[in-house]
């Protein structure tokens, strides 16, 4: 049993950022993380983080908030996008300051280029490990900040006291057993849930182990059913080629050669919305003028040093992955799930419904995204949002002291649940259940959807949950480094959150963003300008509504 | 394609090692790592290892495929097939094993907190904006900015094993990041950590970390400019400094390097003393020139003439390096827009 002021659980940027922020404020801080803190999934990330500061042409913080309104489809909270538009310019000053390496203009000042749907050139970049980049500098600052970290070791549940978040349970997963981890204030950082589908860009740690524990501890989560496919994804793994690479003026073009997207996007081209490149890519595929399931993004005419210089990551990623040398011949790219919009409901200090628990990142929803994310705003989400839930839990527990009381026997109960797992000897092993998930939610709630498609996926994913409650057999029954008990326990994650997912996206009759029905193509403002939620109701999903908040621009025609 | 392994494997709990061989049925591009969770998910779930991003940039996966450190999602597997071979997989060297191919990577982080891994502002309040630096001054720092710590160069470095307690290459690759950057206030007090014991002059030049790094971070080149960094300082006292000193006379002088003289002039005529029953031992062994028969190079003009040319490179890199500024200026941008 440990006890901090402040517990962070996650270590990715959002994470890092929290937990150096509320250490600021003189408050005891301990992080938990199924990872160590520079194995995060943060660290993938390529392209840039998107400020207004103006070093590549005329910007300012209003025109940043209104192509992100515009972007999210009008689902994006407004205040909301409004503050991190706003803070966003001194957060990337800071970070610079910490040591951050951005690629310079000529006169020595942040580079910055354009990405998809933004309005201005305004993504500052460290060639294209940017994700890598701020996520080891975060890191050393972590280090200096005497931040207690608790590695590898993996959160199960929240302890609460009936009304306040009080702690979490962990598996400590080198030495095996399960730690009580008691805090005043819980920020959840644990990142997003893109494992649930076949060919993503992400991680194999990312399986939305925190917004489950959130949900089944009662607390909704937001827009759940929308997910981003990344218009650029390698076709044999699902590895993300950066948006930077049409940034830096790659084309995608079809099987006949053709620069197809300006038939979808007159004007944007390759840099329409991902939403909107995604579609088309899937499109042109569909109709027969894909290449091996593929497009093709043709960086040849970049030629070999710009590409060295700006997208050295890219080339190498090609290489190992795809065989292909981009300087050479262009890229087979198709989209993938890469980015989940909704997450647990927060407001914008990252407070949740429940006292003591708080959330940012990509586990939470703001909501800054909406119904579609723009390339370069997730990597500012985790830095302006973790820093505010940071220093907001702090200043809370500063002001209200310690909340409710951990009961002991938490621990006892994840135990025993624990090894109930360990226990079970009759059963399908998790991997197979993990496949066919994967396939339902790609198949089924992927690009398009439909009423068909989403019921049928529905009653898979409660079919799966039924057969993963009949218990799935962990073959590794040691204690010490069980890495086959925790992808059992994400399973566990993943299928609540698909479950969340689907009927979410069953229920919103309509297109927005990354919500695409082929039964409902178009947008419907009135019936669906509403935030869905998703509560815990004994083990099933219930949904409520929200309205959005509209501060300043009107809903309007979205196009590129 | 058909794949089959040798795995090392460690059970902590029975303190029990062995050696398996798994063979299974992959696709053509799969990795080690795809091998490795296909023998997990269908074979045997309690094979353990590190996973996360398979894209070569979380540093989870390292590993060794027949005594060579790799990163696991960074190895296709396709030409160890088509060689016919059957590779062992162990975890990496030099740490301690915790579990299979999971080593406990605490004394790796350990090494990295000591050597002060973070900018150093001295206490300056930073400008309103971003400080103003060329891209040329950042691209002094950005080849050991790809480091993702994945330890495979600390898994196959010689001198820690001979001195675990060396800062080793991960460490001090991580150290050259700060010590070039113009931003960095750090100054001696951050080359005094390198520069003492355990530090730079332990490394052994085997350059086998610069030939395993899955990263073309080229630690050991990092350490050279740590080296170079410590020597502009004028910090020469240490017996490092010193034997690599004596290294350059000697071979200047005579052409060739004589032990005889190095270990005198490096640790002193008194710890030199000490070192005779040891001598005494090498001499018996003939792992001792005759002291007193001179040694010179037939050809040494040439070897000093590789000396001066060396010299002459090294003095041009130090002019370049000196050119630009080696402080940021405090906030040009600031001053500008205000006049």
């Amino acid at each position: 049993m440990v006890r901090h002021d402040v517990v962070v659980v996650g270590a990715g940027l959002a994470g890092m950022r929290a937990a150096i922020e509320a250490s600021r404020y003189g408050v005891d801080v301990g992080v938990v993380s199924k990872l160590h803190p520079t194995r995060s999934h943060s660290g993938a990330a390529e392209g840039g983080i998107n400020a207004a500061l103006g070093n590549a042409g005329e910007d300012d913080p209003q025109k940043h908030t209104f192509f992100t309104v515009k972007g999210s489809d009008y689902l994006g909270d407004q205040d909301a996008i409004a503050v991190m538009c706003e803070e966003g310019p001194g957060d990337i000053y800071e970070l610079e300051h910490m040591g951050a390496i951005f690629s310079r203009t000529d006169d020595g000042r942040i580079a910055q280029r354009p990405f998809g749907a933004g309005g201005a050139p305004r993504t500052c970049y460290a060639a294209d490990i940017t994700g890598h980049v701020l996520l080891h500098v975060l890191y050393e600052q972590l280090v200096k900040s005497g931040v207690t970290v608790y590695e590898e070791w993996f959160a199960l549940d929240l302890v609460t006291d009936g009304e306040r978040c009080v702690g979490v349970t962990a598996w400590d997963l080198v030495r095996g057993g399960v730690q009580g981890v008691e805090a005043s204030a819980v920020i959840m950082a644990t990142g997003g849930l893109g494992r649930m589908y076949r060919g993503t860009t992400n991680a194999y740690a990312c399986t939305g182990d925190g917004m489950s524990m959130a949900w089944r501890a009662g607390v909704p989560l937001k827009d759940m059913e929308f997910m981003q496919f990344h218009p650029t994804t390698l076709k044999s793994n699902g590895v993300l080629i950066t948006e930077g690479a049409r940034g830096e003026g790659g084309y995608l073009r079809n099987s006949e050669g053709d620069r197809f997207m300006f038939n979808y996007a007159p004007n944007a081209g390759e840099l329409a919305s991902r939403d909107v490149v995604s579609r088309s890519e899937q499109t042109e595929i569909d109709e027969g003028r894909g290449v091996d399931g593929c497009v093709l993004l043709d960086l040849t005419h970049l030629g070999a040093k710009r590409i060295n210089e700006r997208l050295h990551g890219s080339r190498e990623l090609a290489m190992d992955y795809a065989g292909v040398d981009p300087i050479e011949e262009p890229i087979p790219v198709r989209p993938g799930s890469h980015y989940h919009m909704g997450g647990i409901d927060t407001d914008v200090w990252g407070h949740t419904l429940m006292p003591g628990l708080y959330a940012a990142g990509e586990c939470a929803c703001v909501s800054v995204h909406g119904a579609n994310r723009l390339g370069g705003n997730s990597l500012l989400e985790t830095v302006v949002f973790g820093r505010r839930t940071g220093a907001a839990a702090a200043q809370d527990v500063r002001r209200n002291g310690s909340g409710g009381v951990f009961s002991p026997s938490a621990a006892a109960i994840a135990e025993r649940s624990i090894g109930r797992m360990l226990d079970t000897n009759d059963g399908e092993r998790p991997h197979v259940l993990r496949q066919e998930l994967a396939d339902a939610m790609y198949d089924n709630a992927g690009i398009f959807r439909s009423a068909e498609g989403l019921e049928a996926c529905k009653a898979k994913v409660e079919e799966l949950r039924e057969r993963y409650d009949r218990g799935v057999v962990v073959q590794d029954k040691g204690r010490d480094f069980n890495t086959d008990l925790i992808q059992a326990i994400e399973l566990g994650s993943m299928l609540e959150m698909a479950d969340c997912l689907v009927t979410g996206a069953i229920a919103r009759t309509e297109s927005r963003g990354a919500h695409s029905r082929l039964d409902y193509p178009e947008r419907d403002d009135e019936a669906w300008l509403r935030h869905t939620l998703a509560f815990y109701d004994e083990g099933q999903v219930r949904l409520d509504y929200r309205p959005v908040t509209i501060t300043e621009y009107e809903p309007a025609v979205r196009s590129y | 394609m058909q794949v089959t392994l040798k795995i090392e494997r460690y059970n902590p709990e029975a303190d029990e090692s062995r050696q398996e061989t798994f063979s299974v049925d992959v696709v053509e591009e799969a990795t080690l790592l795809d091998v490795l969770d296909v023998i997990k998910d269908e074979v045997d779930g309690s094979l353990t290892y590190r996973k996360s991003c398979r894209m070569a940039v979380c540093g989870s996966c390292g590993m060794r495929m027949d005594g060579a450190a790799v990163l696991a999602c960074k190895t296709p597997m396709r030409p160890v097939v088509e060689a016919g071979e059957v590779p062992v997989i162990s975890p990496m060297g030099n740490l301690p094993v915790l579990k299979d191919l999971v080593v406990d990577m605490e004394p790796f982080w350990a090494k990295f907190r000591a050597i002060k891994p973070y900018l150093d502002d001295g206490g300056e309040e930073p400008p309103v904006k971003e400080w103003r630096v060329q891209q040329e001054e950042l691209d002094r720092v950005m080849t050991e900015a790809l480091c993702i710590q994945c330890g495979c160069c600390v898994s196959e470095c010689n001198s820690m094993e001979a001195d675990p307690d060396f800062l080793g290459p991960a460490a001090l690759a991580k150290a050259a990041r700060f010590v070039n950057d113009v931003r960095d206030r750090g100054g001696k007090s951050r080359l005094e950590i390198y520069n003492g014991p355990h530090g730079v002059w332990d490394c052994t030049r085997c350059y086998f970390c610069n030939q395993r790094c899955p990263k073309g971070v080229h630690p050991r080149d990092a350490i050279a400019k740590v080296g170079a960094a410590i020597y502009q300082e004028g910090m020469h006292s240490d017996g490092g400094a010193r034997h690599a000193k004596v290294f350059v006379k000697s071979t200047h002088q005579t052409g060739y390097l004589l032990e005889t003289h190095l270990v005198p002039e490096t640790v002193g005529p008194v710890n030199a003393i000490k070192e005779i029953p040891f001598a005494l031992r090498l001499a018996r062994a003939g792992k001792v020139p005759n002291p007193l028969k001179p040694h010179k190079a037939k050809k040494l003009d040439e070897v000093r003439k590789l000396n001066k040319l060396i010299e002459s490179q090294e003095q041009a890199t130090l002019e370049a390096a000196n050119a630009g500024p080696t402080r940021p200026p405090a906030d040009p941008a600031q001053s500008k827009e205000s006049e």
